[in-house]
């Protein structure tokens, strides 16, 4: 019966203002859209850097007419370079069966290079004691006849790993300017609604309300605001997830990006843990030195 | 019931509203603390209910020191001291019912609790009639009853009022004044600031006279000035 009447405390302070509540709310909104969609790209992102082996920086394709036994003297010849710390061989086939698992909604591609094998040749997969050794690696196996082409997923990686990084710097300054606009909005709805019941708080205070019982509605009222927001920017973000991944995909695959429900569940609790923390701040903010005894 | 130890209130930038008062009031007692504006009764009042520290001084309510006391346990002080406001103070968009009822409310108390107090206590004031009306329904002697209902309804050890006639003319006053005196004789002790000479010398009940933040005079069945002689209305109130 308490709760249900601080609960019901709360939802009149929410009612009586609610131009300020609804911008609150909509501070809230965009802040963790904009968050929420973040996530939802870096995902895509990792997802393309995980297109990559985890060591394999340096890839030297063969030629194609390499013998089994050429290609094992090579592979040791490379193992025992300082630079290197492991040499993996890719036969032909196994370069197929990875395009097809990373093609597998693309059956025109993976047509096309059935018919004509040679397009996938067989490579060795070269693993650098340091990552920054990958240039050294190339300059000595260009020179090596029977490798056709040597090609560093170093700048690939790089690239993709700061714009990875970025998308984390863009997102934190998201929460830090959004994040501070959605407190001191909030802050204000509670500070209105003090305001507006300072009367009956004073009374309450003089008949000896404990002062929880004075501040429980309005901790829950900035709590309901910032999960409103959080909850409406996590529909909005779940709705289009495929299409933002897609958005920022460097893969070659075209259409909505399939983005795990399991994935999106977890961040999606975050994001709305992160709306409730933002309004429990407002909250506190919009009370300091309005509540005391 | 309340004691007060060498009791000093400065306020920021200098102005001294109190300066050593020392007060001991007994259970049962009723006291009224008169002097002209700005003599420190309502600074005292307002020390008694911990709205405010003293800056120098030690005061006891109900048994216990408030001066040291933490924050947390000042809701549970109040809980056992009744007011009474000039102001009344009453929820404009609640009834009577309702405003006597919030103070039950918010300190917890059980619903059948509720149904049973309010209408007791309003019918003790007089306005068992008039539960269901809104304050601006009413007179200021009938809200001024209301807010003496929400002070008593809790049984308060101590009730605390500040001005109560202060807004109400000389015959509404004797009636709250009787009120008073009822709950006075259910034994809670009654302090009241005034400045309403008229109902300090029917009285004729112990008078303290605040000046500049002293005490300058503490007499038991006082009047308002001293040497005035019993006005003789002392049975009108007491009806």
């Amino acid at each position: 019966m308490r709760f249900q009447y601080l609960f019901e405390q709360a939802l009149s302070n929410l009612r009586r203002n609610v131009l300020v509540v609804f911008a609150a709310v909509v501070a809230v909104l965009v802040m963790l859209t904009l968050v929420f969609g973040t996530i939802v790209v870096r995902w895509s992102i990792d997802q393309d850097i995980g297109r990559w082996d985890d060591n394999v920086r340096v890839i030297a394709f063969l030629g194609d007419d390499l013998s089994l036994d050429e290609i094992t003297a090579l592979q040791t010849e490379i193992s025992g370079w300082d630079e290197v710390s492991s040499v993996v061989y890719f036969s032909k086939s196994e370069a197929l069966d990875e395009f097809r698992d990373l093609f597998k909604d693309q059956q025109a591609l993976i047509d096309v290079v059935e018919e004509d094998p040679s397009v996938l040749p067989a490579s060795l997969r070269i693993a650098p004691n340091e990552a920054a050794e990958y240039s050294a690696i190339t300059d000595r196996l260009v020179v090596i006849p029977g490798i056709r082409e040597v090609s560093a997923a170093d700048e690939a990686i790089d690239a993709l790993v700061s714009r990875s990084a970025r998308l984390r710097t863009f997102a934190a300054w998201i929460v830090i300017v959004l994040g501070a606009a959605a407190v001191v909005l909030i802050a204000n709805t509670i500070r209105i609604a003090i305001f507006a019941r300072r009367d009956e708080i004073g009374i309450m205070k003089l008949v000896g309300a404990g002062n929880w019982f004075v501040r429980i509605p309005f901790l829950l009222e900035g709590l309901i605001e910032g999960v409103i927001g959080a909850a409406l920017a996590v529909a909005l973000v779940w709705a289009v997830a495929g299409s933002i991944a897609e958005l920022f995909s460097t893969a070659a695959t075209t259409g909505v990006l399939d983005v795990p429900e399991s994935f999106l569940f977890r961040q999606a609790l975050l994001v709305l843990g992160f709306g409730a923390g933002t309004g429990l701040l407002g909250s506190a903010f919009g009370m300091w030195g309005f509540l005391r005894d | 019931m309340i004691r007060l130890q060498d009791v000093a209130k400065v306020y920021d930038g200098g102005s001294v509203a109190v300066r050593d008062v020392t007060l001991d009031i007994s259970k049962g007692e009723f006291v009224f603390l008169v002097g002209p504006s700005g003599s420190g009764k309502s600074t005292l009042i307002r020390l008694m209910l911990r709205q405010e520290l003293p800056s120098d001084g030690v005061i006891w309510v109900a048994g216990k020191e408030i001066t040291s006391m933490p924050g947390w346990k000042v809701p549970l002080l109040r809980r056992s001291i009744g007011t009474v406001f000039q102001d009344f103070k009453l929820l404009p968009n609640k009834t009577v019912h309702e405003n006597v009822a919030f103070a039950l409310e918010v300190i917890g108390r059980p619903k059948h609790v509720i149904r049973a107090q309010v209408p007791q206590v309003l019918k003790l004031v007089g306005l068992a009639a008039k539960a269901d009306r809104l304050p601006n329904q009413l007179s200021g002697g009938e809200q001024q009853r209301v807010s003496i209902a929400r002070a008593f309804v809790n049984r308060p050890l101590i009730l605390l009022a500040d001005e109560p006639t202060g807004n109400l003319d000389p015959a509404t006053s004797i009636g709250i004044m009787r009120l008073l005196d009822r709950i006075n004789r259910t034994g809670t002790t009654v302090v009241m600031a005034t400045h309403d000479h008229a109902i300090v010398d029917a009285m004729r009940r112990r008078v303290v006279a605040l000046e500049r933040g002293r005490v300058v005079r503490d007499q038991s069945r006082g009047a308002y000035e001293q040497g005035t002689p019993p006005t003789g209305e002392f049975e009108t109130i007491e009806g």
